[in-house]
């Protein structure tokens, strides 16, 4: 690796940083100086660096898309199934919209979890048997029972969940994260997304981790299984390395004629961005080729961490991610949206998900980077403790409840080995310790050194911020 | 702010004071009255100049010592200003500013964007004399007064680069650049734009930034984000421009066309612009919530595209900074509420939403004229009535006696008395009996014994009913309910509600109100009947609903009880089939997604092919009336007439006669219309056959509505015109009024940002006090004026601001101007951009000699890495080979939640919004695009191609004519030599590596037949090529 250093040595670089006449070459802080043009026309400087120094460096997202169900997850609730097939009360209901897919329902049959829980660790949490890695981990773990949101459709939610706001067009946590703190990588992006593939579900975009109004430099990266594991990063046939460093030194050339008339600091901006590039075919690849690890680490994650794609494989990805320097990983999962068949759906995504999110964590921890990072996990919303559709003796389904959800957070800051927050009997609503989803951004910025009311950006007029106008820190979920 | 550097010795409110205090205290001294603080308003002169309770004045004009806001934007207590909890603060610099401003009287002006249009605006004197173009001389003043010059003009080659890629978005050719260097004569320039503004590119190039404006995309947006066929609409932008369509019929077309009088085709088209939207078809979503946000989005567009203000920020409070109250917005929203929508698009059929405007091709008019002409031919013959002709034999067979009340060809009967292994008997045709599916129970009837639904299970009856709209048919069957519900569906062939656009036919109870429809699409292409009178609960009623094919309100009936029942029409304009909804059989008692017969009852049920008379369904709910008529002997009187009437609609039942042909075979003639319609090409468009009560929604929410409000605009703008009507169109006379402070200077703000990178006004997109003031101010009035004064007319813009010394300055600065004005806000020098996602690719095209100029039609599909649209949903890409890969990226299919990424990063929208300028990054992602991107690499290859073919074994040559024709100029001595380095060493390795060089080579679509070329020779080239692409002239315009 490294390679490209040949070109503009990593000594020369950070020269340049230093003297402040041209812009760098790191993507995060790269066009940062240029774009800071922008600043008459309404946009700002970024804040530089964290506000106050940061409980995590780095932080991972297991995004489960479609909605897991917490009852059969993390929050349970023995009064559903003594009550199975009892109509939902009135009074818990509280004229709360449904969606139209079982707004209609003539009835709502309660229902609860087909699959034991048992209580795990010292901290005595109660994990459904879907779950057992995750419940052997479970003193690692902060296992939040009182999210809410306030969408109630997988696109608004999932997107306010990512953006602070339903409607498109803001931009992402990572993003954000990348706009305030910058990169600590000269050969990978700041935020990196991996999505498991083969998995159906409900649709996800690229939106979801772009960069809305902020400078495009900050959108997320994806990483894909496969030679080319960002778009376009592969040579093309008949070109090797060679060629392309031949190529590298035509295009410098022609880069620094046209300096040499003309002292736009663009010019060399652009040049330092091909460099970069450059510097990332041998990194990306670098970082993508698995094959390199023990057979430990497949130990730990399981054999589907060899196929490339899974969420397995893209749980070691996100590891080997952070520890070279990337700000932000976010996997996504698609499939966890159980309208119906839940009793047959829910074990298979588990099964998918469970170790290799487990086992994250545990090789963070045991490489002693769990300390600084942030591991989060959960999905956009949660599900109705009543059936969708017909309820029998083995089959159900249940539909989107946006009034409480489960996640877990673990690592840098986070207080371990604790449930936070409660909801009813009936797991319907919450009764202690609500957390909305900008709480939990609040929160999240927070463990990173950045304040949610401070880290903002001018667009059309206003100072937009990740939080939109609310969210709070919340103290409970911290160390 | 503007005029941080060089203070100048007069404070501008406008520009020094406003944006300061709008982003420092309008949060809670503005125009928001719920958020506002003390009572005191900064934003209004009176309030911030009269005294508070506590007799304390704000501002004191020429007096810091008794201002209120002095003392507490330096105080270093709690009572500071803004508040520490804010997280806002003043500097120095901005403290010192407002100082000036109370010490030289703390003037108060209208915001500039605010002012009526001027009039005129006076030119300024230039220094050394008066220049040609009066742009020159709004810009020379202001340099004058900042000290500098302006910059020497640019080369002839640039000149005409900057002109080319401005024009029509692709660069010059070397012979272009040949002709104009060589043409000595004064009007040389001024006949290359006659040129450029001529071509058929000019249309092409121009209608991106309005694509953007109009959040165009070739899908719908969110979740499943369905394709959509809304290209004729972006061909009619494209044609808009290219002959010049003033701005103002521009305009008013799209936000009205459909209301101007004896509107063209092409008039109603262009309010495609309204649609252009994100819809969705996500499962469960509700309805109005999505259908309010649809409107909320045209206003916020209205707003940025054309007014420049951000109005959505008054969507749920009044707006913060600019004077929009949310009742405002509100007015605004009810002008655009006025389409009979639905805030679902199908799911389940590829229906386009309604209001719809069909787009025949001149074959299908023919066609559908032809059907029109057999419609009427057959209507005339079907027109005579049963009073006027009586059947052959009628009398005869009346007199005869012993007749029997009986109801012939009926297709199905279903009496409900048993559910056995599932299925329910077809006593009419026992091998299609009816399917049980849920807790189906047989209880008491009202004959025998009746099913009972609760509302999830139904009964599905296959092969009886496969009705379309123009088929006779009667379904008839005894109804009992236990309560009357808002919404129960009774029986449908449908397959769902909203996630099928309801296509088929169905019978409601609506507040207990038989409900019968035909459905293409709801609510905008259907016809619906709805009794005036509801059903009483709990007792049993025959209901029937009866059809004559005709597909019309009028030829629809709801009979109760055997007597025809009153019916008010709810819609009347199904113009299109109401089959292919993916449902053929008739269900009883539920539907997917919707409200069923829950505690509702049904018994003895028929299906009949024909539409029954009234003594017909009567004898079938038991009555009398059909054996008493056929029992009389006597027909005279009104009651003997009108019973011998129906007594030969009922013989021709029995002994059909030409009559019963020519009923059938003008269905036919309608059902043909129908067929050529269903195949025409079909597009959304604005048709305000649908006025609603508008209101407040408070706190922006679907759901909670507040106070009425009425068609209006913002009382900080101009009146609605006194003879305007109120609606649409009068909106856009209003726009369009030529002393309307924002249209004009919105819109050539636009182009000045085209030809300059930036506008006068940095925010196009916000104008209000929030925005960035114009650099220029008289400037751009004068510009607005102008164009307003030329009758709108872009393309005399385009010409004005191409031919001003201004536009023509070399774009190279020193250092020291650089410094001083990074942004080139003064103009000392001339624009420099980097081009857009859509010219670069072009241009590579272009000068590879790939590129198929063909105009309009569908988008197409060039390279994409594979499995990006399948990793995000079930839709796959398949690239088009050939001509869909290399046409101009105008045409290239736009999937919002997967557009094409080679575009993205060079920073294309989403176009899930309106955007109104793009950002200009500069990323490693660029890089690898133009490096790797076959797109790029065969274009690097057929510019490789084209110079060989040119050159024979000429290695400078080659290198000379690449660069000359992608970076428009020859290569200076060091670049010749760094890419005469490349050729050599890579002609030497594929030499050596013949494989490489016929890998490389087979990138992308096969190459033109030429196998004169030595493969090492063309491997080499093409590497030569690919670094030529990846120069930053060639992404960056000088």
């Amino acid at each position: 690796m490294n390679e490209g250093h040949d070109l503009v040595g990593r000594r020369t670089f950070l020269t340049a940083l230093a003297r402040g006449g041209v812009a760098c070459a790191l993507p995060g802080v790269a066009a940062r100086s240029l774009l800071a043009r922008d600043l008459r026309s309404g946009d700002e400087a970024p804040s530089k660096g964290p506000h106050f120094a940061p409980r995590a460096k780095r932080i991972v997202s297991l995004f489960m898309s479609g909605g897991p169900s917490q009852l059969e997850s993390f929050d349970f609730k023995p009064e559903l199934i003594r009550r199975r097939g009892e109509e939902l009360p009135d009074s818990v209901r509280q004229g709360q919209r449904l969606t139209g897919m079982s707004g209609n329902q003539s009835t709502l049959p309660m229902v609860g979890s087909p699959f034991p829980f048992a209580r795990h660790g010292q901290s005595g949490a109660d994990v459904s048997s879907l779950f057992p890695h995750t419940a052997r981990i479970v003193d690692k773990l902060c296992i939040v029972r009182s999210l809410h949101t306030e969408q109630i459709n997988h696109d608004p939610a999932i997107t306010f969940f990512q953006t602070g706001f339903q409607v498109a067009g803001r931009p992402s946590v990572g993003a954000w994260l990348s706009y305030g703190l910058g990169n600590d990588s000269d050969e990978l992006p700041t935020y990196c997304v991996l999505v498991t593939q083969g998995a159906g579900g409900q649709p996800i975009y690229a939106r979801l981790w772009g960069a809305g109004f902020l400078p495009a430099e900050h959108q997320g990266t994806q990483l894909r299984a496969g030679k080319d594991a960002v778009l376009y990063l592969a040579d093309p046939p008949g070109i090797d390395r060679e060629a392309r460093r031949a190529w590298m030194r035509a295009v410098r050339a022609l880069q620094e004629e046209a300096l040499a008339h003309d002292d736009d600091p663009a010019i060399a901006a652009r040049l330092r961005q091909y460099e970069l590039a450059f510097r990332m075919q041998t990194a990306v690849p670098e970082v993508t080729d698995l094959s390199a690890e023990p057979e430990s680490t497949f130990a730990l994650y399981g054999d589907d961490a060899r196929k490339p794609g899974t969420f397995a494989a893209n749980c070691l990805l996100a590891r080997r991610l952070l520890e070279r320097g990337v700000r932000m990983v976010q996997l996504f999962h698609r499939g966890w949206d159980h309208h119906d068949h839940l009793p047959a759906g829910m074990p298979r995504l588990a099964g998918q998900t469970d170790r290799a999110g487990a086992a994250l964590v545990e090789d963070l921890a045991r490489r002693g980077l769990l300390d600084d990072t942030l591991v989060v996990w959960g999905g956009e919303f949660g599900r109705t403790c009543y059936s969708q559709g017909r309820l029998t003796a083995d089959d159900f389904g249940r539909d989107h409840h946006p009034r409480c959800f489960s996640m877990w957070l673990a690592g840098g800051g986070v207080r371990a080995g604790t449930v936070y927050g409660e909801t009813d009997d009936l797991g319907y609503n919450i009764v202690r310790d609500p957390v909305h989803v900008h709480d939990l951004q609040a929160t999240l910025l927070h463990l990173l050194g950045l304040d949610h009311e401070r880290l903002t950006y001018r667009y059309q007029g206003r100072r937009f911020r990740l939080t939109d106008v609310g969210g709070r820190v919340v103290p409970g979920l911290l160390a | 702010m503007g005029g941080d550097f060089g203070r100048p010795p007069i404070i501008d409110f406008d520009r020094d004071i406003r944006p300061l205090l709008a982003d420092r205290c309008f949060r809670c001294h503005g125009p928001d009255a719920s958020r506002r603080k003390a009572g005191l308003r900064l934003d209004e002169e009176a309030s911030a100049k009269s005294a508070r309770k506590d007799g304390r004045v704000a501002i004191v004009p020429g007096d810091l010592g008794r201002s209120e806001l002095w003392r507490r934007v330096n105080a270093h207590d709690d009572d500071r200003m803004p508040p520490a909890n804010s997280g806002l603060s003043l500097s120095a610099a901005e403290i010192a500013r407002l100082r000036a401003w109370i010490e030289q009287g703390a003037p108060y002006t209208e915001h500039w964007s605010l002012r009526s249009l001027p009039d005129a605006v006076p030119v300024p004197e230039a220094p050394g004399g008066e220049p040609a173009n009066p742009i020159d001389a709004f810009v020379r003043a202001r340099l004058e007064r900042e000290g500098l010059a302006p910059a020497p003009p640019a080369s002839k080659t640039q000149l005409l680069r900057r002109a080319s890629f401005a024009l029509t978005g692709l660069p010059p050719t070397p012979e272009e650049l040949d002709v104009f260097a060589g043409d000595e004569t004064p009007d040389a320039f001024a006949r290359v734009l006659d040129r450029l503004l001529a071509s058929p590119r000019y249309g092409e190039r121009m209608a991106v930034p309005w694509l953007d404006a109009a959040r165009y995309a070739d899908t719908y947006g969110y979740q499943a984000d369905v394709y959509r066929e809304v290209w004729p609409w972006r061909d009619w932008v494209v044609d808009a421009f290219q002959r010049n369509l003033p701005f103002d019929q521009f305009l008013t077309w799209q936000l009205a066309g459909d209301l101007l009088p004896d509107a063209s085709r092409e008039q109603i088209l262009a309010t495609c612009f309204d649609r252009l939207h994100r819809q969705t078809n996500e499962g469960g979503s509700v309805e109005e919530e999505f259908r309010v946000e649809y409107v909320c989005d045209r206003v916020e567009t209205l707003g940025s595209a054309v007014l420049g203000l951000t109005l959505g920020c008054a969507r749920c409070h009044d707006h913060k900074f600019d004077r929009i109250k949310q009742r405002e917005f509100y007015q605004l929203f009810a002008l655009f509420d006025d389409i009979d929508e639905c805030g679902l698009y199908s799911h389940f059929t590829n229906a386009v939403p309604t209001p719809t405007l069909l787009l025949p091709t001149p074959e299908q008019e023919k066609a559908l004229a032809a059907a029109e002409a057999a419609r009427q031919a057959a209507g005339r013959k079907a027109g005579r009535t049963h009073r006027d002709i009586d059947p052959v034999g009628l009398d005869e067979w009346l007199a005869q006696p012993g007749k029997r009340a009986e109801v012939v060809a009926c297709a199905g009967h279903f009496a409900g008395e048993a559910i056995e292994g599932g299925k329910v008997a077809n006593l009419a045709d026992p091998s299609k009996p009816g399917r049980v599916d849920g807790a189906v129970q047989v209880v008491p009837g009202k004959v025998g014994s009746a099913l009972r639904f609760d509302g999830e299970c139904s009964v599905t009856l296959p092969g009886v009913a496969d009705f379309t709209a123009y088929d006779e048919f009667t379904i008839a069957f005894w109804l009992k309910v236990d309560a009357i519900t808002d919404r129960a569906v009774v029986l449908h062939r449908s397959r769902a509600w909203t996630d099928a656009g309801s296509r088929g036919y169905e019978l409601l109870l609506e507040d207990g109100r038989p409900s019968f429809a035909l459905i293409h699409f709801w609510p905008g292409n259907a016809v619906r009947i709805r009794a005036k009178a509801p059903l009483q609960a709990g007792r049993w009623t025959h209901v029937a609903i009866r059809s004559a094919g005709h597909g019309r309100a009028d030829t629809l009936g709801i009979v109760v009880d055997g007597t025809a029942a009153e019916v008010e029409v709810v819609r009347d304009c199904l113009t299109k089939s109401i089959t292919g909804g993916g449902a053929e059989a008739l269900v009883v008692g539920a539907r997917f997604r919707d409200r069923g017969l829950a505690g509702g009852e049904v018994d003895d049920l028929w299906v009949f092919p024909r539409c029954l008379t009234e003594l017909e369904i009567d004898h079938l709910a038991g009555g009398s009336r059909l054996a008493q008529a056929l029992a009389r002997r006597s027909f005279h009187g009104e009651q003997g007439e009108q019973i011998h009437d129906e007594l030969s609609g009922y013989y021709r039942s029995l002994h059909p006669d030409d009559l019963v042909a020519d009923e059938a075979a003008y269905r036919k003639a309608l059902a043909g219309i129908t067929a050529v319609r269903d195949q025409i090409r079909e597009i959304m468009v604005m048709r305000d056959d649908c006025p609603r009560a508008a209101y407040v929604l408070e706190r922006g929410a679907y759901d909670r509505h507040g106070a009425a409000v009425e068609p209006d605009v913002p009382a900080s703008l101009p009146p609605w015109p006194k003879d305007a009507p109120r609606n649409r169109l009068g909106l856009a006379r209003w726009l369009c009024e030529p002393h309307h402070p924002l249209t004009a200077r919105v819109a050539v703000n636009r182009i000045w940002q085209m030809h300059f990178g930036q506008g006068l006004v940095r925010t196009q997109e916000d104008f209000g006090v929030q925005g960035s003031p114009p650099s220029h101010p008289q400037l751009l009035d004068w510009l607005a004026r102008r164009f307003v004064q030329s009758g709108w007319d872009v393309q005399a813009l385009h010409r004005l601001i191409l031919t001003s010394q201004t536009w023509q300055q070399s774009s190279v600065a020193s250092a020291a101007l650089r410094e001083r004005d990074p942004d080139n806000e003064l103009l000392a020098r001339g624009p420099r951009l980097r081009l857009s996602a859509e010219m670069t690719r072009d241009a590579a095209l272009f000068t590879a000699g790939l590129l198929v100029e063909k105009p309009g039609g569908p988008p197409v599909k060039p390279y994409q890495p594979p499995g990006l649209w399948e990793e995000k949903s079930g839709a796959s890409y398949r690239r088009d080979v050939g001509e869909g890969s290399h046409r101009r990226s105008l045409y290239t299919f736009w999937k919002r939640t997967s557009p094409p990424p080679s575009m993205s990063l060079f920073d294309a929208p989403d176009r899930e919004v309106c955007v109104q300028r793009r950002q200009r990054t500069i990323t490693p992602l660029q890089a690898l695009v133009l490096m790797n991107d076959p797109q790029f690499v065969e274009a690097a290859r057929g510019l490789a191609e084209r110079a060989l073919r040119e050159c024979g074994a000429d290695v400078e040559a080659s290198v000379r004519s690449m660069h000359l024709r992608v970076l428009g100029e020859l290569p200076r001595p060091g670049a010749a030599r760094a890419l005469r380095a490349l050729w050599d060493a890579q002609a030497a390795r594929f030499a050596g590596a013949p494989e490489a060089a016929r890998q490389l080579l087979a990138v992308g679509d096969p190459p033109h037949e030429d196998a004169a070329l030595d493969l090492a020779t063309q491997a080499a080239a093409t590497m030569v090529a690919s670094a030529i692409y990846s120069a930053d002239e060639a992404v960056v315009l000088r």
